[in-house]
């Protein structure tokens, strides 16, 4: 019920709405109502102007034109339905053909339609109806099979879509049938396209089928449709134009139901997922004003950031533990909280972050899909993107407080470089590499144009592609996938950066490239003396590179250790993490060990978030988040520390 | 059990001056009841190799066969399955799990035996009986990996072929998919071609390895050995880059 109501959310869709409705009832109930007077012969009232007894006036023969326009109705939609039915099974059939007919026919199938697409489909209906002969039958199969074309187009383009999905693969290999992988898989999967756009069609069908009546191709006497009317009252449009104008004012009116509808759905489906937002970031805006300012945190360290004016109220439920300040640090983050909002509320998958990075250390973090670990990565390069809000305590770069509600363009583009996971989406395709990593040389580096490309070839000499000065003419493209994402660490270090923020870098990389970009990002650290912060869900990809690493889970920092120390780590998530993974020196005949359970959604909190998983987890842990305690360089937010190091 | 037969395969795509040649001249035998890890990057041919047993990817040379029969590729009845990268992918969203595991099951079967059928599948896979009518999206990625794991079971199958079944899977997931899946395959007598690309993980999982680079097959043999003593220049390479693989970190 609820979809519904959303789905009427709009002025467009209660129009829609209601003119469908009225288009329906009026099919069903007119001929009922208004069927004899619509049949009422009247010889003394021919062709009479609009009068209180006959509100559109009479026809030829004395008939209530309006009358007549409201019992057409039912036979109009009717014979619109039966077209667009005819069209939509016709554009199926000749849609799924490449995959019942087989490669050969199919392919025939396909320029069969090609070619008919290229033609009007009022030429297709015209042909059609001459040859098929007049009347209400042949004209609706015309006016279905020269539609027909176009739903053909769209189901092949959406069959092909869904045919290149493993399942219909997986219905393959198991076995199933054709037939039964069209009915079961394929037809499902396209319906609501489908469904959408045979109402917009149905729309335009129902135009046509007035303009082929109006022709004399269609509806034939004693019978009558909208199209047929208009013919009739041709005749008098310059005496009485109203007489005409109601049959077109019908059909126009009948279209827009169709058309809107179609939109409706369309757009219903399509944002299914935005309309929540949406009414967040009503709520969102609502909180801003002025008058609303109180919601936000009351502690006095925090500082908005983010360029959002406000965010939701968050508990600061973070302990500061470190012992200093994080002044020596070249990145130092107290506090950090991300917030989204959903359906039922604001949601935090990041809960209170804090670490430091000092200049040129090698920082890990890991933690499955979900801990938050990008989002605390973007957070900090103050990439959030609204409705998500960012609050910290403090977030400190290069001597630079973050937060401070200040532009740090600058800072950011010079100082601090990122590497996301997939290259290419993160280098623009239409532009050639060096002039990309040049850009940002002119941009940020106040160089010309010819320093910049210089320095572009530089770089990309230093990231180890070969041939760098050829290599800066290419598009993305060229590049091979260990290339393209030297090339974006070389975008990174065009400008001497003092951290690298790589996020999951190697993840889309084969083994073997996946060890020459870690090897490259440590010898860059090397060289430059340039911090790394190091995201990944893999253990192992971190302790080959960094120094030190954060193990996150639910949202928070479960545990901040030197590498080194991972196999003896105290809080039994990095453990089971650990142990989880199988490496090159794991007991193959003892079965690997397993996490139970799965990963809290950000929503379903409470206590210390590993609890449900961890064999250590008593009543306190259920009910009270585990303070942070520290040793040194370690730090571990677990109840069960003693235990667990034992 | 089964044994699995590749000789001399060769497939390619296109034709004329743009033709490739993904898989060349591979021959290949995974042994009865036994696991063989196939091992290589991304596009060395190891999943159009797996595809091509399946008929997914036309042979134009060579033959795959099935306990010397040619393996079927068409009909009701097809003893080589295979389970898929992403279960988000390979599960139909608009079907139950239930339903898209019975529509492999044997034919002929009553409809309260298809329901037993998958209900005993689903327990196989450590999974409720009454989840059943669950959509694909009411269940983690690793309990959808473990339903597309009884649909392959579902269609009594005598050769699975698993292509990098664990890579989309959490690693706290990915130990109990591989546990579940050297179970079963103890258990029920299957033969398996394991492929991935976690040189670690098949070492786990494979009695034997098989190594591909660039549509050729380039080193095969017993798993212990293959890692312990790479004959090959590539495997060698592949077990160097294998991170955290005894070498010392990038210490400044």
């Amino acid at each position: 019920m609820t979809r519904v109501q959303k789905m009427l959310g709009t002025p467009l869709a209660r129009t829609a709405a209601v003119l469908l409705g009225l288009v329906a009832v009026l099919a069903v109930l007119a001929p009922v109502i208004w069927g004899r007077r619509a049949e009422t012969v009247d010889m003394t009232g021919i062709l009479a102007p609009p009068s209180a007894a006959h509100w559109a006036g009479t026809d030829g023969l004395g008939r209530d034109l309006l009358a007549r326009v409201l019992v057409a109705t039912r036979l109009t939609l009717l014979l619109t339905l039966e077209a667009t039915a005819i069209g939509v099974v016709a554009g199926f059939l000749l849609g799924a053909a490449p995959f019942l007919l087989g490669r050969v026919l199919g392919r025939a199938v396909t320029w069969l339609i090609g070619m008919a697409v290229a033609f009007p489909g009022i030429l297709l209906a015209l042909f059609f109806a001459v040859i098929f002969g007049t009347g209400a039958a042949s004209a609706a199969l015309a006016l279905g099979l020269a539609s027909a074309p176009a739903f053909a187009r769209l189901c092949q383009t959406l069959v092909a879509g869904v045919l290149a999905r493993d399942f219909i693969a997986a219905a393959q290999i198991g076995g199933v049938g054709r037939f039964r992988i069209l009915f079961r898989h394929i037809l499902p999967n396209i319906g609501a396209p489908l469904a959408v756009n045979a109402t917009a069609g149905a729309g335009s069908i129902l135009l046509s089928f007035a303009g082929l009546s109006f022709l004399g191709l269609g509806v034939q006497p004693p019978a009558y449709d909208w199209g047929r009317l208009m013919m009739e009252c041709l005749q008098s449009v310059y005496v009485y134009p109203l007489a005409s104008l109601t049959p077109g004012l019908a059909v126009v009116l009948a279209g827009l139901a169709f058309n809107l509808t179609g939109e409706t759905i369309a757009h219903s489906l399509g944002i299914v997922t935005m309309s929540g937002l949406r009414g967040q970031s009503r709520r969102a805006r609502a909180a801003s004003r002025p008058g609303s300012r109180r919601a936000g945190p009351t502690g006095p360290a925090s500082v908005r950031t983010s360029g959002a004016s406000d965010w939701p109220v968050v508990p600061a439920d973070v302990e500061l533990t470190s012992q200093d300040d994080g002044a020596a640090a070249l990145l130092s983050v107290r506090g950090l909280r991300v917030t989204f909002p959903t359906e039922s509320g604001w949601v935090s998958p990041v809960r209170g972050v804090s670490f430091d990075i000092a200049p040129g250390e090698a920082v890990g973090l890991v933690g499955e899909s979900g801990s938050g670990k990008s989002l605390t990565a973007l957070a900090v390069a103050q990439l959030i993107e609204f409705p998500g809000r960012v609050a910290a305590d403090a977030v400190r770069f290069a001597g630079a407080e973050l937060t401070d509600g200040t532009s740090h363009r600058h800072l950011l583009g010079t100082s601090l470089a990122m590497v996301f996971q997939d290259p290419m989406t993160s280098l623009n395709p239409t532009r050639r590499v060096g002039a990309q990593l040049a850009e940002l040389g002119r941009a940020h580096g106040g160089l010309n144009r010819r320093a910049a490309l210089a320095r572009a070839v530089d770089r990309l000499e230093a990231v180890r592609i070969p041939e760098p000065a050829r290599r800066a003419r290419q598009y993305p493209h060229e590049f091979s996938g260990g290339m393209r994402q030297r090339a974006m660490i070389g975008l990174g270090v065009m400008l001497n950066p003092r951290l690298i923020i790589a996020d999951e870098p190697t993840t889309a990389l084969d083994v073997t490239v996946q060890a020459q970009v870690l090897d490259l990002l440590a010898s860059i650290r090397r060289r430059d003396g340039v911090a790394l912060w190091l995201i990944s869900h893999d253990v192992s990809v971190v302790a080959a590179v960094c120094d030190r690493t954060l193990v996150m889970y639910g949202g928070r920092i479960v545990e901040d250790l030197p590498t080194a120390r991972l196999r003896t780590a105290a809080h039994p998530y990095t453990r089971a993490l650990v142990a989880a993974v199988p490496t090159m020196t794991t007991d193959v005949t003892a079965p690997l060990a397993t996490i139970p359970g799965r990963p809290p959604g950000p929503g379903e909190l409470s206590g210390c978030a590993f609890a449900p998983r961890c064999p250590l987890a008593d009543d306190r842990c259920r009910a009270e988040e585990p303070a942070v305690v520290s040793a040194g360089a370690h730090r571990v937010a677990c109840w069960h520390v003693a235990e667990a190091v034992r | 059990m089964s044994e699995l037969k590749f000789s001399h395969v060769t497939v390619h795509f296109g034709t004329g001056r743009r033709r490739i040649t993904a898989v060349d001249d591979v021959s290949l035998v995974v042994p009865r009841g036994s696991i063989l890890g196939l091992v290589g990057e991304s596009g060395s041919g190891k999943s159009t190799l797996a595809r091509a047993a399946v008929g997914l990817a036309p042979v134009h040379a060579g033959s795959i066969t099935l306990d010397g029969d040619p393996v079927p590729t068409r009909g009701s009845y097809r003893p080589l399955q295979m389970v898929f990268q992403d279960p988000t992918a390979s599960l139909d969203p608009r079907l139950t799990i239930g339903a898209a595991i019975a529509e492999v099951a044997p034919r002929g079967l009553t409809r309260a035996g298809r329901a037993a059928e998958v209900a005993r599948l689903l327990e196989l896979v450590h999974l409720e009986a009454g989840q059943a009518a669950a959509f694909p999206g009411q269940l983690s990625g690793g309990q959808r990996q473990r339903v597309a794991l009884a649909r392959a079971l579902a269609g009594t199958p005598k050769v699975i072929i698993a292509d990098e079944i664990t890579s989309s899977l959490d690693v706290s997931i990915q130990g109990a998919i591989l546990n579940l899946v050297r179970d079963l395959v103890a258990e029920i007598g299957l033969t398996l071609l394991f492929i991935s690309h976690n040189l670690a993980v098949v070492r786990y999982m494979a009695s034997r390895v098989a190594v591909m680079q660039g549509g050729h097959l380039v080193e095969e043999g017993p798993t212990a050995l293959v890692m312990a003593n790479p004959a090959h220049p590539y495997t060698r390479q592949l077990l160097a880059a294998v991170p955290g693989a005894d070498k010392p970190k990038g210490t400044p």
